[in-house]
């Protein structure tokens, strides 16, 4: 009797359970059907996505060799050279790996020694007016001047940089063919390393050069960024699965589209553009406004949440080698972006959109690599948590677990091959630098 | 497109966006970008009238931002010159986002101050 009981019970009860678990998978996997056609509306935010929408690069004023194939030569050259870095062992390739987007798939950068924050991919970024995470330069070529001068990065100084180039022929001459001759370094009777950034022995020694030597040195040491930005506008995104799609729909409104998005890729582009709204930041060909949005993103673990943009704009406006300084190129008119940014209170804690074109191969994600894979990042944007500084611009999607696999699912549909040219993609040989 | 040249002159081309102040104060304006587009800094030219004729020697301030969002403008457009009278340059204009925009403009003339919203989608 009493067994009797008790296994009715136990069976009641798990038919409850069951029942419970099935419909909860039923709401979770549960998504609305797809419509047939997409409206005009949708048509029009699905072709502003598309690559074949992106413009020549900018130009870059302040850079009058951005374009000059002899000065990516050199950058390149550059860009996989280890030796302009205290242990040897450094080059901007150590943490910008081609095969990885030119990130380097660990949370923090490891350089000479482990710094404050994640290495972003370079795909696409010299369309972007700011650099940096918190838009702390205002060109790719001044960009390329502080990961040089940075102790965790290559711990080098711009005189022990003038230095090496002057003592190899090659790079003597590649620089030569881009910006005439080479300074007399010997004359100047420099010091072995020094630099107005850096450590105090450095700055000291800087402090002890003459003015013109500064210069001279400084001058060297700018044209080195012009021509690492130079090759860095190389590194362009190639047409996705995505943009195949997009291709299509010129001649049909039809969702599906033979079979070149699934349908919960096509779902998860609909969620993009209309439901989830990661189409007001991550908008444009390239899905990034290249602007500054607080999205409530953990601060890293052992540090104080960051200012963000808020410090950023301050640090260019006040940096002598911005677009407005004397080693730009450019007349003080066309420093558009420095003359017209905002620096307002709601830019504390924001932090630089960036792009989604092959994101999938360069995890971990965020400015100091919290989340780890694109389903965190996508149970972040559900869950919009409130910031630690400021707010967060972001709010709480509401989505099922199934949707954001689908969101996930539509990110991975833009990842492609880079239209960057191979010879770019690995060290150069001596027949490609000459 | 072309981001150096744009014309406003007797046969040129229609204003791209236009409102007016509760007074009567119409402002047309001619942008370099048009059609407006999302993440290009551009120009824009900007003509003040009222039944009077031109309004000369105005100071214009422009704010802006997304009602449906809570966003502001992303740079700080200013008006710097004064081309011709009533005709004003103002720079640094970009927007960021595709969606309604909403712009307030704030005209200083003759010791009295306007207020005008223009709203537009993107
Ligand atoms: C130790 C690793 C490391 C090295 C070496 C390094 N970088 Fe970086 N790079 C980073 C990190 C980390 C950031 C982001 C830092 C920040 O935003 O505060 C970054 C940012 C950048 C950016 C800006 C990206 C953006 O989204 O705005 C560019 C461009 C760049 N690096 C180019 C270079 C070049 C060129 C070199 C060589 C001269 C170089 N990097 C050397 C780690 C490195
Ligand atoms: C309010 C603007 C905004 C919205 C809306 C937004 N993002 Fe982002 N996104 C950003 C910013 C800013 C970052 C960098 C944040 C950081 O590092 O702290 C980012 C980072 C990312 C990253 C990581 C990229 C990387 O290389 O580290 C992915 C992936 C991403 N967003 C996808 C999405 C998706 C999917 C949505 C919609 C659900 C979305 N975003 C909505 C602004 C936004």
């Amino acid at each position: 009797m009493k067994n009797a009981y008790s296994s009715v019970a136990v069976r009641s009860v798990a038919i409850v359970v069951i029942a419970a678990i099935l419909l909860l998978a039923a709401w979770r996997f549960y998504s609305p059907p797809l419509a047939d056609d997409w409206n005009e509306e949708q048509l029009s935010l699905i072709r502003s996505l598309s690559l074949s929408q992106l413009p020549e690069l900018p130009a870059d004023p302040s850079n009058a060799v951005a374009d000059n194939e002899a000065a990516a030569n050199f950058g390149h050259r550059f860009f996989f050279d280890t030796r302009f870095s205290s242990n040897n062992a450094v080059a901007c390739a150590t943490c910008h790996v081609p095969e990885l987007m030119f990130a380097d798939g660990l949370e923090l950068a490891a350089g000479v020694s482990v710094g404050p924050r994640h290495t972003p991919s370079l795909v696409g970024l010299s369309y972007s007016p700011w650099f940096y995470w918190d838009g702390r330069k205002d060109s790719q070529w001044s960009q390329a001047l502080a990961p040089l001068e940075a102790g965790v990065e290559h711990d080098s100084d711009r005189v022990e940089i003038s230095r090496l180039i002057a003592s190899d022929e090659n790079y003597v001459q590649l620089y030569e063919a881009v910006f005439g001759p080479f300074p007399d370094l010997d004359s100047l009777r420099l010091p072995q390393s020094a630099s107005p950034l850096g450590n105090q022995s450095r700055q000291q020694a800087w402090s002890a050069m003459s003015p013109n030597s500064q210069k001279i040195i400084t001058r060297i040491f700018s044209n080195i960024g012009k021509a690492l930005a130079a090759y860095q506008r190389k590194i362009v995104p190639g047409p996705a699965r995505f943009d195949e799609y997009v291709e299509q729909l010129e001649n049909s409104s039809a969702t599906r589209q033979a079979d070149l998005l699934s349908d919960s890729e096509i779902a998860g582009l609909n969620l993009f553009i209309d439901q989830a709204q990661c189409i007001s930041c991550h908008n444009g060909p390239l899905l990034t406004n290249h602007d500054f949005h607080n999205t409530g993103v953990l601060a890293i673990s052992g540090q104080l949440p960051p200012m963000g943009r808020y410090d950023g704009i301050r640090t260019a406006r006040n940096d002598p080698l911005n677009c407005l300084g004397e080693f730009s190129d450019a007349s003080p008119s066309q420093c558009m972006e420095l003359r017209f940014a905002r620096d307002e209170n709601d830019l504390v804690g924001a932090q630089k959109t960036p792009t989604l074109r092959n994101v999938s191969l360069s995890a971990p994600y965020m400015h100091g690599g919290q989340l780890q894979t694109l389903d965190d990042v996508m149970v972040h944007y559900n869950e919009a948590p409130t910031s630690m500084l400021n707010h967060n611009e972001a709010k709480p999607l509401g989505l099922r677990s199934n949707q954001l696999r689908q969101l996930r699912d539509f990110v991975l549909t833009l990842t492609a091959p880079l239209a960057t040219e191979d010879k770019w993609l690995k060290p150069p040989t001596d027949e490609t630098s000459n | 497109m072309s981001l150096t040249n744009f014309s406003h002159g007797e046969n040129a081309q229609a204003a791209t966006l236009n409102g007016s102040s509760a007074s009567g104060i119409q402002i047309e304006i001619f942008s370099q970008l048009d059609p407006l587009q999302i993440n290009l800094m551009h120009s824009w030219h900007i003509r003040l009238s009222e039944s009077g004729g031109v309004i000369s020697g105005a100071s214009i301030t422009m704010n802006g931002g997304m009602p449906e969002h809570d966003h502001g403008l992303p740079t700080q457009a200013q008006v710097t010159e004064e081309l011709e009278p009533g005709l004003y340059l103002m720079e640094g204009i970009r927007f960021h986002m595709p969606g309604l925009w909403e712009l307030q403009f704030s005209i200083e003339h003759g010791g009295r101050v306007e207020l005008a919203t223009i709203e537009f989608k993107l």
